[in-house]
C-alpha cells in the first residue's frame, strides 16, 4: 500500500499522555489522504504538497493535499480509492480518536465493507465480531461530514502499559505514533518504521 | 433530585407544549432531491437499525465518560445497554428509565457530575456543534447555570446584538431560563443519549 510519506505527521503529534494532559479542546486535527489501487498494486508515487496551518494548539491541520490528475496516471481498468484518516482529541476520553472514510475518485464513498477488504486478515476475524461495537458512522466534529470513527473507550486501557515501560527507563515514547500503530493498521492505515525514529529522533 | 422523573417523563411523551418557526432560510422552493440521490458524504445514512443502535450506544458511552468516567455504564450488563435501546425503539419510557435513572446519579460526597454532556447548535457557523469540557459546580461550590455555559463556550449567543437582534436558547423546543442549574438540566432535561443538545436560533422578528 502507498502511503504519501510524510514525517510531518508525527513530529506533530506531541500530545503527552492522559494522566498529564492539559490540553484545550484544539480546533485542529491531523488528516493523511492515500491513494491505492483497489486490486493491490501500487501506483506511480505522487510528490506530496504539504501546506500547514499555523498558530494551531496541539494538532494542527497538516493537510496534504493531492493532485489527483497525479493519480491518473494509473492503468484506467483499476479504480483508485481515495483514503482519508484523520486524528482528532475527544475531550469526553482525553484520548486521540481515528477518524476515517473512503471515496473512489468520483467521490461515492466506500462502505464499512469495502474498507475492510483492505484490511489484514489477522485484524478481520476480531473486527466482523462485533463491527459496530468497534466503528460507528459519526458527524466530523469539525467538518460535520460523516465519518467512521474508531471508539475510544478502550484506548487508555491499552495504552497504559505501553506508556508505563518508557517511563520507567527514561525514554521518550511519542503518545500519538504508539497509539497510531496499533489502531491503524485495523483499518488499513500501516504506520512506516521511519515514524517511530522519527519521534525518538524528536525528543 | 434523579427520582423526579416527571419532567423528562413529560418531554418523552410530548406533553410539554412546543412551538416553533421556521426561518426564512428554511423554507425552499426547491424540489426536494430523489431519494435515490442520498447525499451520502453529507448526512449519515444509517444502513439498519444495528448502525442507529451503535450510534445511540456510543453517545451514551460519551456522556457517560464526561459524567462519571464511564464507570457507570461501564459496570453494567450488557442486558442494561440493551434495555436502554429497546426502551427507546419501542418508547417504553419506564424500561428505559429504569437503567438511565442510574447514569442520573452522582457520588454523595459530590455536587454533580464530573462534566455535564452538551453540545451547542448554531446557524451561524459552518461548525457542526460546540462540545467542551465544562464543571456543572464552580470552584466554591456554586452551581454552574445554563447562562454561565454560554458565557463560557459561546459567548456570542447571548452578548446583545447591535440592533437588539436577540438570540433563543432552546432545548427541546422551549426556553429554559439561563438562570436554571445545569446540573439540574443535564437530570432532567438531556436527550435520551443523556447530552443536552442546545440550539442557538435568532429570535424571530415577527
Amino acid at each position: 500500500m502507498l502511503c504519501t510519506h510524510t514525517e510531518k505527521f508525527a513530529l506533530r503529534s506531541s500530545c503527552s499522555p492522559p494522566a498529564g494532559c492539559t490540553m484545550d479542546c484544539s480546533d485542529g486535527y491531523m488528516c493523511k489522504t492515500h491513494l491505492q489501487i483497489k486490486n493491490g498494486t501500487v501506483a506511480p508515487r505522487p510528490r506530496p504538497s504539504a501546506h500547514e496551518q499555523t498558530g494551531l494548539p496541539m494538532e494542527e491541520a497538516a493537510e496534504l493535499a493531492l493532485d489527483d490528475a497525479e493519480a491518473a496516471e494509473v492503468p484506467a481498468v483499476s479504480p483508485v480509492i481515495r483514503y482519508e484518516y484523520h486524528v482528532l482529541y475527544s475531550c469526553s476520553f482525553q484520548v486521540p480518536v481515528l477518524y476515517f472514510r473512503a471515496s473512489f475518485l468520483d467521490g461515492r464513498p466506500l462502505t464499512l465493507e469495502d474498507i475492510w477488504e483492505g484490511v489484514h486478515e489477522c485484524y478481520r476475524t476480531r473486527l466482523l465480531q462485533g463491527p459496530w461495537d468497534t466503528i460507528t458512522q459519526q458527524e466530523h466534529p469539525i467538518l460535520g461530514q460523516p465519518f467512521f470513527v474508531l471508539h475510544p473507550c478502550k484506548t487508555n486501557e491499552f495504552m497504559t502499559p505501553v506508556l508505563k515501560n518508557p517511563q520507567k527507563i527514561n525514554r521518550n515514547i511519542n503518545y500519538v505514533t504508539s497509539w497510531l500503530s496499533v489502531v491503524g493498521p485495523v483499518v488499513g492505515l500501516n504506520l512506516p518504521l521511519s515514524y517511530a525514529q522519527a519521534a525518538s529522533q524528536d525528543m | 433530585m434523579t427520582d423526579d422523573k416527571d419532567v423528562l417523563r413529560d418531554v418523552w411523551f410530548g406533553r410539554i407544549p412546543t412551538c416553533f418557526t421556521l426561518c426564512q432560510d428554511e423554507i425552499t422552493e426547491r424540489e426536494a432531491e430523489p431519494y435515490y440521490n442520498f447525499p451520502e458524504k453529507d448526512l449519515l445514512h444509517c444502513p439498519s437499525k444495528d448502525a442507529i443502535e451503535a450510534h445511540f450506544m456510543s453517545c451514551m458511552k460519551e456522556a457517560d465518560a464526561l459524567k462519571h468516567k464511564s464507570q457507570v455504564i461501564n459496570e453494567m450488563q450488557k442486558k442494561d445497554h440493551k434495555q436502554l435501546w429497546m426502551g427507546l425503539q419501542n418508547d417504553r419510557f419506564d424500561q428505559f428509565w429504569a437503567i438511565n435513572r442510574k447514569l442520573m446519579e452522582y457520588p454523595a460526597e459530590e455536587s454533580g457530575f464530573r462534566y455535564i454532556p452538551f453540545r451547542i447548535y448554531q446557524t451561524t457557523t459552518e461548525r457542526p456543534f460546540i462540545q467542551k469540557l465544562f464543571r456543572p459546580v464552580a470552584a466554591d461550590g456554586q452551581l454552574h447555570t445554563l447562562g454561565d455555559l454560554l458565557k463560557e463556550v459561546c459567548p456570542s449567543a447571548i452578548a446583545p446584538e447591535d440592533g437588539g437582534k436577540k438570540n433563543q436558547v432552546m432545548i427541546h423546543g422551549i426556553e429554559p431560563m439561563l438562570e436554571t442549574p445545569l446540573q439540574w438540566l443535564s437530570e432532567h432535561l438531556s436527550y435520551p443519549d443523556n447530552f443536552l443538545h442546545i440550539s442557538i436560533i435568532p429570535q424571530p422578528t415577527d
